[in-house]
């Protein structure tokens, strides 16, 4: 018993080193800098809740905090359930080819860096040569343009329709779920005259449960790190239609080199995540038995 | 059994790589004791640079280096940092200004001149530069001056002058019947004439730093009176929101809503570029630096350097400015003598002859002869000369006088100003704001 504790302890002592000196120490370096004036440069004095006075009256930054709750919960409720029925569509002739193909179209977004696929959505999107202008015009048979990027009236949609239908980590966790699922089940609810619709609503997803808000979890809190995109299509602009947390992070770090109100805008966003990942544990109500 | 065998091998050849690598090092030492005594000599410079690749300054900047190897490779050993974008190389160099680690030369754009005065790295070369009298002559006192602090002190160097009126497609000017405007009503006028013959007019883009657009809003400000002409000459304004600010702003609006191409609102400067050396737009604001693209067949349509021509903007406007150029940050004396070398390969008038060759940028002193074969196979480059003995109103850019923070709210709000969602005065607030973020 002794030697199988010095082992669980022998294990444990890097990942809590880790831990520690990577992600604690920066969390507490970060809390600390909150309170403080800290400007490239210059020296750091202590000036209390002043850095997050300023966030909550900075019009600039509602605007990033509120785009960022909607990006959170478009991802956590329509991202989530297009990953789950693709999952259900195609966990029903799982060995087909078509389902084969599928699942690897639906992959590649998520196997291509993001900042080639940021490239390929400027150009879908360009208004000038851009694909989707381009069948409006052959099918309209009428001069058309729209700066979908740039107009304040599409940034918002156009740039969340570079990750909201593409859930291909969400179908792939809730198809990994699907697998582990006893058969008989299905046979049983097979005998009892169960359509595919009733299985797949009664007995798959309330099953699937943990696997969806762990897909849930994942997709909600990406939210909370996209930048790469952003800045390569609009960063942040319109005015402030399309800026989120990290953007506004970066700029006020790398732009306007006030990394004490940046780490206050950090501190905002762990706080984010965790209400995030707290309200969807209590929705899912995870590792509780039903 | 067989595993201890293998585990056995496995320890032995670790062991072994051990010992070969610090016997490697030991032969060094001992083998070779006049070269460590020349390597205790030698003096390590760090520069860290992002004119490399397609960079337009790269093989100039390269033929520099060359010569510095050349000259001191003997007792300075140059460890180059290469960083292949401007943003990637401003971000970085804000990130080792943080914690007071910036290489020994840097060059000082984008704020990292000022970062580097606020961190104590900066040093002043004034006196540096005074105890070499030959090298200070190439130098031309307006470009000294440009980069001296209020407080007397000389932070930086450049090896050029940024000239930038407006290059203009000779074969669309003359389809539409028109010359370079004089006066900004007369500018308007020609794009309407240039569109209503089917030309879109002008090449503009708003994403990155705005670049062609906001020469183009510069030129509207800087020509627009002395009030406009000293706002556009003044390092970080107290306020944007001016009649003459205002004025262009609303002027811009106008160009970017009916006179440009389709893409213009979000495009970015190589968009900008290729719509006007693919002949899809008459007019496009650049420096001199542009010209030798026009020849460039990956890069223009074929015969393209053929249809070019040069002009100032209306009202005898020319932008004209010093770029802040590098910044010595060397900490030890024979670090800071070593980053002089480098400075001087630089800007010297040797270097201002490569920049002039390679880039045509315009050389900042008087001591570079442009040679009349020079200005036989570089036209737009001679006419540009000869123009800007006439220049009224000389400013600068936004990327020298206002706050980064400024310069990246020109991108973000330029949309909202084509789309109606803000009126020029709002603008004007918001670019105020952006530059309070700052202070």
């Amino acid at each position: 018993m002794k030697i199988k504790k010095k082992w669980v302890v022998a294990f444990l002592v890097p990942s809590t080193l880790l831990f520690l000196f990577v992600y604690a120490l920066s969390l507490v370096v970060l809390l600390v800098t909150s309170f403080t004036q800290w400007n490239i440069g210059q020296e750091i004095k202590f000036i209390g809740i002043q850095n997050y006075v300023e966030l909550f009256t900075s019009t600039v930054f509602k605007a990033a905090a509120l785009n960022t709750v909607k990006w959170v919960l478009l991802q956590s409720s329509v991202h989530v359930l297009i990953g789950v029925m693709f999952a259900l569509v195609v966990s029903r002739r799982a060995k087909s080819w078509h389902a084969r193909f599928a699942r690897t179209v639906f992959m590649i977004p998520n196997i291509i860096s993001s900042a080639a696929w940021g490239m390929v959505f400027l150009c879908i999107l360009n208004p000038k040569f851009g694909l989707l202008n381009s069948i409006v015009r052959l099918l309209s048979q009428e001069e058309y343009s729209q700066n979908w990027f740039m107009d304040p009236k599409t940034a918002f949609l156009s740039v969340t329709m570079i990750w909201l239908p593409f859930a291909a980590t969400v179908a792939l966790i809730v198809s990994a779920e699907m697998t582990a699922v006893d058969s008989t089940v299905y046979e049983a609810a097979s005998i009892d005259g169960a359509t595919y619709f009733q299985t797949s609503v009664y007995i798959t997803l309330p099953l699937m449960k943990n696997a969806i808000a762990t897909g849930t979890i994942l997709s909600a809190t990406s939210m909370l790190q996209k930048l790469d995109i952003i800045l390569m299509t609009t960063n942040g602009g319109p005015g402030t239609t399309t800026i989120n947390m990290p953007l506004l992070i970066y700029e006020t770090s790398m732009r306007e080199n006030n990394y004490s109100l940046a780490s206050a805008q950090g501190i905002i966003l762990i706080m984010m995540g965790l209400v995030s990942i707290g309200i969807i544990n209590r929705i899912y109500r995870m590792n509780k038995e039903d | 059994m067989k595993r201890k065998v293998l585990a056995l091998f496995l320890v032995g050849a670790m062991v072994s790589s051990f010992v070969v690598g610090c016997g490697k090092s030991d032969g060094t030492d001992s083998g070779s004791q006049s070269e460590s005594e020349k390597n205790e000599d030698i003096v390590t410079l760090k520069y860290a640079t992002y004119r490399v690749g397609n960079h337009p300054s790269a093989a100039q900047e390269k033929a520099c280096l060359d010569r510095f190897e050349e000259l001191y490779g003997d007792e300075i050993k140059l460890e180059i940092e290469e960083l292949p974008s401007d943003q990637a190389y401003a971000d970085k160099m804000k990130v080792l200004a943080a914690s007071g680690e910036l290489p020994d030369v840097v060059d000082g754009k984008n704020g990292i001149k000022e970062l580097a005065i606020d961190n104590g790295q900066a040093v002043d070369i004034l006196p540096m530069l005074e105890d070499d009298q030959e090298w200070k002559a190439d130098l031309s006192e307006d470009a000294i001056q440009a980069n001296m602090s209020e407080d007397g002190k000389l932070y930086s160097l450049v090896a050029l002058t940024q000239l930038s009126g407006y290059f203009y497609n000779t074969e669309m000017f003359a389809d539409a019947g028109i010359e370079p405007a004089k006066t900004w009503e007369e500018f308007m006028d020609n794009c309407e004439k240039l569109d209503a013959k089917g030309h879109t007019p002008l090449a503009l883009m708003t994403g990155e730093n705005c670049w062609a657009t906001n020469i183009l809003l510069a030129a509207m400000i800087g020509t627009n009176g002395e009030a406009g002409n000293e706002f556009m000459n003044t390092k970080y304004p107290d306020t944007y929101q001016t009649p003459e600010v205002i004025d262009a702003l609303e002027r811009m609006k106008v160009l970017l809503e009916k006179y440009t191409t389709e893409d213009a609102i979000g495009a970015l400067y190589a968009n900008a570029a290729n719509n006007f050396m693919q002949g899809e737009a008459a007019m496009f604001c650049n420096g001199l630096w542009m010209t030798p693209d026009f020849e460039n067949p990956e890069k223009s349509m074929e015969g393209f350097s053929d249809k070019v021509g040069i002009a100032m903007f209306p009202e005898n406007g020319l932008m004209t400015t010093y770029p802040e150029g590098w910044v010595v940050c060397a900490d030890s004396p024979e670090k800071q003598d070593a980053a002089m070398k480098l400075l001087k390969v630089f800007t010297d008038a040797e270097g201002q002859q490569a920049a002039m060759e390679y880039t045509k940028d315009v050389p900042c002193g008087n001591n570079v002869e442009i040679t009349d074969q020079f200005a036989a196979e570089n036209p737009l480059f001679a006419q540009m000369m000869e123009d800007r003995k006439g220049t009224e109103y000389a400013f600068a850019t936004f990327d020298v006088t206002a706050y980064p923070t400024v310069v990246d709210s020109f991108s973000k709000y330029y949309p909202d100003l084509v789309y109606g969602n803000i009126t020029a005065e709002e603008m004007a607030k918001k670019l105020d704001e952006a530059a309070e973020s700052s202070k």
